[in-house]
């Protein structure tokens, strides 16, 4: 039999020609699979693996109800609902429905966009709850979709909206705690990565699945007592009622911790209405961002000072004269406060003369002249124990250290220094003199001023944040002599506005302010310092009260929100009254 | 069906005699060529391969039912978060202070407190 494939023949021929079709295949399988391998590995990945970021939800921000932490700024899921009118059909009924469940969300010219066939995305409503979604998806209105969003909102409307700030159109932490700890709020994002479907749902399928969960921004707990922040809030607008005048700050620390309590500043804002905002400085935290002159509230620490180096007591005698000459440049007292002759520095404090402070800097040094050990000394004082003039660390956006120039600086001399014993002559803020007078109240333990009380975890279990660090500014016995003076003074000028049975104190404060370079009379800045409680003091208040060409003062303008306030905290703490 | 002897599958072991034990086999008179193994391997090469994907196709089927046990617990926990934020609405101090519980209280004229 002759062989099929024999030499020549068609079928070897075709055997061949197959033999070398398949060669040919071979090696194009070959380049394509094996050497260029990655390449297609590549594309195909790219085409079925989609990388989804799993986003990390922000934090909340929790202030006290008491010892209770309570939502101050939480997320909420909102919807924007969007049209294609190319695809839609009965358009009257969806602007009907739009505005009937939308409402004020609803764009004003439903009509008009609609009508724009050209278009494949116009937004006719945004910002609306889940529900009022539900209820338009019910429709089952044809060409109108649903965009998902997360926004910030605040349930205590406009509560300590300077405390908390606000987020901007980037998502963006902006003022107030939110701009400080935005990176402890916002988390990290998680990523998905996975071979999808058509749809996007992700498979388990490939060996390249890489999930990486989402870890959400920490929930913080202010030290903020809402109740006490409304009353305080109610009491400025008050008082600003009262005095006439355009702005009002409040602190109330409690002076064994130093977490603060409330901290308000009139004019505010909402942060959930911050487009309705004309004037960008409300953004602003006075207490914190706005150094100051303190005026008399100073006399405090200064006699802080003399006691604490053992110069003076509240009972050593000056002669008054009601004005001291330092360096040929006469310093007077303010206007009409008189005790002229030989009297105690209580009596000095009593009645705020500025001569009685000057005198403690005097004996500070030689003890008739401010040396430049007094002012070494004083300095030490000011900025290293009781912290003026420094940031303090406060978790809220815009502190500024203020300035208190030392006397290696030319301008830190001995008139500069007598201006200081009565507080003109430094910046500082509010925030950093009352965690100063807050460690005369305690003993003279001074404590980091602090918003933060602690963290809430995923499970809503509430963590109270570690004690921040302390130091000693005063000796214990010097800070109970200069709170007893407080008192003392309080009761002298103030007793009456007080419930009978408590401790309190304070001192006012009355500062000129700089314009144009010369301190002017005309526009002044009251101030009142003070604490309360029983045997032991439960808090510091501090108030301010200004305004543009206004002369406002410490006792007449500021005291009477103190009162109010302190009147108030004894009941809301529950203090007993002694005895 | 008929049988024949064989001593193919003779282990040792059967050659031995041994108590209540067959000591012989049987090999079947049915032969399969080389076209039924072939068919034969087909045959158990497509059951494996439909196996697998049934195997396969069950995975993505469990992907989708997580999928949307994932929308699932997503839609819930979207509602609980309305929900809070709803309930922290209705109990925030402005709420509370125009409640009509709120309006209808008085502040006290004396506190005594018990020691």
């Amino acid at each position: 039999m002759k062989s099929e494939l024999q030499k020549g023949s068609r079928s070897r021929v075709l055997a061949r020609l197959m033999f070398i079709i398949m060669a040919v295949f071979i090696a194009r399988l070959f380049f394509l699979q094996i050497v260029q391998h990655d390449y297609y590995v590549g594309l195909a990945d790219k085409e079925q693996i989609k990388r989804l970021t799993i986003p990390a939800k922000r934090g909340l921000i929790y202030a006290l109800d008491g010892n209770t932490p309570v939502e101050m700024v939480m997320n909420e899921t909102v919807y924007t609902v969007f049209a294609d009118p190319s695809v839609t059909t009965n358009d009257s009924k969806i602007v009907d429905t739009i505005r009937q469940i939308a409402g004020g969300n609803a764009r004003p010219n439903l009509d008009g966009l609609l009508r724009d066939k050209n278009s494949r995305y116009q937004v006719l409503a945004t910002k609306i709850t889940r529900a009022q979604a539900d209820m338009i998806k019910a429709v089952g209105l044809k060409g109108v979709g649903f965009q998902e969003n997360s926004q910030r909102v605040y349930p205590e409307g406009g509560l300590a909206a300077q405390v908390l700030g606000f987020l901007d159109y980037n998502g963006v932490g902006q003022y107030g705690v939110e701009g400080k700890l935005n990176d402890r709020l916002t988390g990290t994002d998680g990523m998905l990565q996975s071979v999808t479907d058509v749809s996007d749902v992700p498979l388990t399928i490939g060996n390249n699945n890489i999930k990486k969960p989402a870890i959400n921004g920490e929930n913080i707990v202010l030290s903020i007592d809402r109740n006490v922040q409304s009353h305080v809030e109610q009491a400025l607008a008050d008082g600003l009622k009262r005095t006439g005048a355009t702005n009002a700050s409040a602190i109330v620390m409690d002076p064994q911790t130093g977490k603060i309590m409330a901290m308000a500043n009139l004019p505010s804002y909402k942060p959930g209405d911050i487009n309705s905002v004309t004037d960008v400085s409300v953004f602003n935290n006075p207490i914190v961002s706005a150094p100051y002159e303190p005026g008399s509230d100073m006399k405090t620490l200064t006699m802080a000072v003399g006691i604490d180096k053992g110069v003076v007591t509240p009972t050593s005698t000056y002669n008054n004269l009601g004005y001291m000459d330092i360096d040929g440049i006469r310093v007077l007292n303010g206007v009409g406060l008189d005790h002229f002759g030989n009297i105690t520095l209580q009596t000095a404090m009593d009645h705020s003369l500025n001569s009685g402070f000057i005198t403690v800097a005097e004996r500070l040094g030689d003890g008739s002249n401010i040396t430049l050990q007094a002012r070494n000394t004083m300095y030490d004082y000011f900025y290293n124990k009781f912290e003026l003039g420094k940031l303090t660390g406060v978790e809220v956006t815009g502190e500024q250290p203020g300035t208190v120039i030392p006397p290696s600086d030319p301008q830190g001399n001995a008139v500069r220094y007598s201006n200081m014993a009565f507080g003109q002559g430094l910046d500082v803020t509010m925030l950093q003199v009352a965690s100063a007078f807050s460690s005369i109240v305690d003993g003279g333990v001074y404590h980091q001023p602090t918003v933060i009380a602690g963290t809430v975890d995923g499970n809503g279990k509430y963590k109270p944040a570690a004690a921040l660090p302390t130091h000693m500014s005063v000796s214990k016995s010097t800070a109970d002599q200069v709170r007893e003076m407080t008192h003392v003074t309080r009761n002298t000028l103030f007793s009456r506005s007080d419930m009978p049975g408590y401790e309190i104190g304070g001192k006012t404060g009355t500062s000129q302010t700089l314009i144009n370079g010369n301190y002017n009379n005309n526009q002044t800045v009251g101030t009142y310092l003070g604490y309360g409680g029983n045997d032991t003091p439960r808090y510091v208040i501090m108030i301010q009260v200004s305004g543009k060409g206004m002369s406002l003062e410490g006792g007449r303008d500021a005291q009477p929100i103190f009162a109010d306030i302190s009147n108030w905290m004894l009941g809301y703490l529950r203090v007993q009254p002694k005895g | 069906m008929s049988y024949q002897n064989t001593t193919q599958f003779s282990s040792r072991r059967q050659q031995n005699w041994s108590r209540n034990q067959n000591t012989v086999a049987f090999i079947s008179s049915v032969k399969l060529g080389p076209v039924a193994h072939t068919v034969l391997v087909a045959l158990m090469i497509t059951v494996l391969g439909l196996i697998y994907l049934t195997q396969a196709t069950k995975a993505t089927s469990y992907d989708y039912q997580s999928q949307k046990i994932d929308s699932q617990i997503a839609d819930l926990n979207t509602k609980k978060s309305d929900l809070e934020v709803e309930n922290a609405r209705l109990t925030a101090l402005e709420s509370v202070k125009n409640s009509s519980v709120a309006s209808t209280m008085t502040t006290p004229a004396s506190t005594n407190y018990v020691r």
